[in-house]
């Protein structure tokens, strides 16, 4: 495997942003109420963080490195701003979609953390590979956790409208905590522990 | 020596300076190519709830907050914006009444209701609870009126119905007092 698989690959469970790293829990904790949301959500990183991560490889030579941090932010926000306008003038049916989740991206420490901990250091290509690898990490993440929550959350299942199942008991009396704010803690937390107990993933 | 020194230690600063200019104009330069079609957007949004609502309409003005519904000339009814305090923030909903007093219909333009729960507030069987309804009955079935609140998203229900009443209320108000006036 060549060094752009072995980037990519490194964000899907070895380095996983969310079960290893620990980045980007706020927002991923306030949206991962349903399968929709994650992959709206997911969707918004990947955009931005290929963009951020490939700027701010490009330039990494001119950067010092005092300034460093609020020359990222500057990139990100900036980089963020244009996709949301450019996507509420020309793709409004995905702007409606993502119209939330996009300004949140900003707020994402994962974007921040690839462009100081990897794109800062790494050529073009590696930081592009490694953003894709971070933000399908990410995604995967974040539709284990939104399953887990909306399933026993709602009694059903539902995704873009279209509808899977409906379970025979929960559909009608659903386990609300689960899609309450303290249930992201719950699930996550589970999850966490299991994948140490069981040794996928190490912390 | 000293000017050496001075210009290292500004260096950073120049070039934060620099890429703070760069992302100005590209940002200034992206608001100025899609501010229209951003504009035209919106409006065609607009049109579109409110066709949702009239589906007989054929033009629209916006006067004081209010949008006049007109189908082939002949008015059909009013269209409004309520807001109202939800559970996770401001509810925003889009009414239209056929007359003065009688709701035509509404629609849920924004929301940040718990999903799952009060965000079914956005669902028709929710919303098509208020066709037909006289103003005045808008209100929870407990506290005298003709709407059932949604299961376990009481506060969400209760937040829409309320809005809606008072707004209409308001509205109604406002244009019979304009219409007095003609």
């Amino acid at each position: 495997m060549g060094k752009f698989g072995k980037e990519f690959i490194k964000g899907l469970i070895i380095t996983n942003p969310v079960f290893v790293l620990v980045l980007g829990l706020c927002p991923l904790l306030a949206i991962s109420t349903s399968i929709d949301n994650a992959l709206g959500m997911s969707l918004a990183v990947l955009i931005v963080l290929l963009g951020s991560n490939a700027i701010i490889a490009a330039i990494r030579r001119f950067i010092p490195n005092i300034v460093r941090i609020p020359i990222f932010i500057v990139v990100i926000a900036t980089m963020v701003t244009i996709v949301n306008l450019t996507f509420h003038a020309n793709f409004p049916d995905l702007y409606e979609s993502l119209g939330i989740y996009l300004p949140l991206v900003v707020v994402n420490c994962i974007v921040l953390a690839r462009a100081e901990a990897f794109a800062s250091k790494n050529p073009i290509v590696h930081s592009i590979a490694d953003a894709l690898g971070m933000s399908v990490g990410f995604m995967l993440a974040l539709l284990m956790i939104s399953f887990l929550r909306q399933v026993p959350g709602t009694g059903s299942l539902s995704v873009f409208g279209f509808h899977f199942f409906t379970l025979p008991v929960l559909g009608k009396n659903p386990i609300a905590i689960f899609i309450l704010p303290y249930g992201a803690f719950l699930v996550i937390a589970l999850l966490m522990a299991l994948f140490r107990r069981t040794g996928v993933m190490k912390l | 020596m000293l000017a050496k020194t001075t210009l290292k230690n500004a260096f950073p600063i120049i070039i934060l300076t620099v890429i703070v200019a760069i992302c100005v104009t590209a940002l200034t330069f992206t608001e100025s190519i899609t501010r229209d079609k951003i504009k035209a957007q919106e409006e065609q949004k607009i049109q579109h709830m409110l066709s949702a609502i009239f589906p007989d309409m054929s033009r629209y003005d916006f006067t004081n907050d209010i949008y006049t519904i007109y189908s082939d000339g002949a008015k059909v009814g009013y269209a409004f914006l309520a807001v109202g305090k939800g559970y996770g923030g401001d509810i925003s909903i889009l009414v239209g009444l056929k007359d003065e007093t009688t709701v035509k219909g509404i629609t849920i333009v924004s929301h940040s209701e718990t999903p799952g729960l009060g965000s079914r507030i956005a669902e028709s069987s929710f919303t098509d609870r208020f066709i037909g309804l006289n103003v005045e009955d808008v209100a929870l079935r407990q506290e005298g009126g003709q709407i059932d609140a949604i299961t376990g998203s009481t506060i969400s229900s209760r937040a829409v119905i309320d809005a809606v009443r008072t707004t209409a209320m308001e509205k109604v108000k406002q244009l019979t007092e304009s219409e007095g006036r003609e």
